[in-house]
């Protein structure tokens, strides 16, 4: 071997674990999302917005649809709207939808609320938590992705970076229906 | 001799680069990631103090909470005074507890009902979501108040996967000012982890005056 190929080789191989010991070191991880084995049928709701317009999971049938569980109070479900904003921006055209449900909490509330976080998606209110009990819900926020056949296929426990673009191009593969077989790191849903 | 004298000069470019670039790559793993994982410290823009696991694949923060934040909170959304006194006095911390696995790491779970609190030579259980339902039910709280207050609570048993977490409220049923340890533990991949915090401090209820600028 030549020392020019030596020291290549050293030089590859140091920066291949620099890479992995620092992606380690810092905690950061991908924007992920958790294929749900078996993808059990979304249970179905009729919620009011805001507005009082009545919204209807099964309305969306044929579209993908991330539900998204949250309250007002809950400091990460305050910090990932600005992103689900982003995200809606880039996707409504797209046969894709966001319902961001609010668990327990009033209009006026909500209201008050989108002054400092502005969003153009639905946000729906589960007044007496009814819908909540019926989702594997444990905590907030929680996100699920509905596929277009009514079927939960993806779940997200704790905030994302939902305008990330391999987070976005997932959903589009959904949506495509290029995604039908659930990766290795499928998971149940809780009871 | 002249093979010889080559393969020294190409030992000697080897060192030069190999031994500087190892020290740098041995200085950027960070302490955390090889020491003790239990931590504590200071919030530094409120001066709460709080206690910290950060190893094994997962991240368990408890932060204080003063009594009167808790019941600032929870009067806004539907307690009654004596109510919100009431679980403001049961030592109430914020939580964290995340999965700091990278994509296709492990599954993480825990069991709030398996973990306890050590106080004053008694051993006891956190107040759960379950334990405190049966509290509010004896003491005829709202319903909108008991929606705000259950999905407000970490809850009692979660599965992680890498990357998801939970924030939410504990409580350690002790009056404030209380210390405690707490043994606590997590499964992961299917094996058990434990660990404990030392001396938690329920945070005081202290109410501070408005000071008088006049003196």
């Amino acid at each position: 071997m030549t020392a020019n190929k030596a020291q290549t080789l050293l030089f590859s191989l140091l920066l291949m674990i620099f890479t992995i010991t620092r992606s380690i070191a810092s905690g950061d991880s991908p924007a992920t999302l958790h294929a749900v084995a078996d993808r059990p049928m979304a249970p179905e709701f009729a919620l009011a917005d805001i507005d009082g317009v009545i919204h209807r999971l099964s309305d969306y049938r044929g579209q993908v649809v991330i539900v998204n569980f949250w309250a007002t109070w809950c400091p990460p479900c305050r910090e990932e709207m600005p992103s689900m904003q982003r995200a809606w921006e880039q996707i409504q055209d797209e046969a894709m939808v966001i319902l961001a449900i609010d668990v327990g909490e009033d209009a006026d509330t909500i209201f008050t609320f989108t002054a400092d976080y502005p969003v153009e998606f639905p946000l729906l209110l589960d007044l007496d938590s009814r819908v909540i009990q019926e989702w594997p819900v444990r905590g907030l926020p929680t996100t699920f992705i509905v596929d277009p056949q009514g079927r939960i296929a993806y779940r997200a426990i704790g905030t994302r970076d939902w305008e990330d673009p391999a987070l976005l191009d997932t959903l589009r593969k959904l949506h495509n229906g290029q995604v039908e077989t659930p990766p290795a790191t499928s998971n149940e849903l809780p009871d | 001799m002249i093979n010889s004298s080559h393969a020294k000069k190409q030992r000697t470019q080897y060192h030069r680069i190999a031994v500087p670039l190892l020290s740098l790559l041995c200085g950027l793993i960070p302490a955390a990631s090889v020491g003790n994982p239990v931590n504590q410290g200071t919030v530094p823009e409120t001066g709460l103090h709080f206690w910290e696991w950060r190893g094994q694949g997962a991240l368990f923060r408890l932060t204080q909470r003063l009594p009167d934040q808790t019941r600032a909170f929870f009067m806004a959304r539907g307690f009654g005074s004596k109510d919100a006194d009431f679980l403001a006095r049961n030592c109430v911390f914020q939580t964290l507890f995340e999965n700091t696995d990278a994509a296709g790491g492990a599954t993480l779970e825990y069991d709030l009902d398996a973990w306890t609190v050590h106080a004053q030579g008694t051993a006891q259980g956190l107040l759960t979501r379950e334990r405190w339902s049966d509290i509010w039910e004896a003491r005829g709280l709202s319903q909108a108040a008991r929606i705000a207050f259950e999905w407000s609570l970490l809850p009692t048993r979660q599965r992680y996967q890498p990357a998801d977490y939970n924030w939410g409220m504990t409580s350690f049923g002790l009056e404030p000012g209380s210390r405690f340890d707490l043994d606590f533990s997590y499964q992961r991949a299917g094996t058990r982890h434990n660990g404990r915090f030392e001396g938690v401090e329920c945070p005081p209820d202290v109410h501070p005056e408005p000071q008088d600028d006049r003196k």
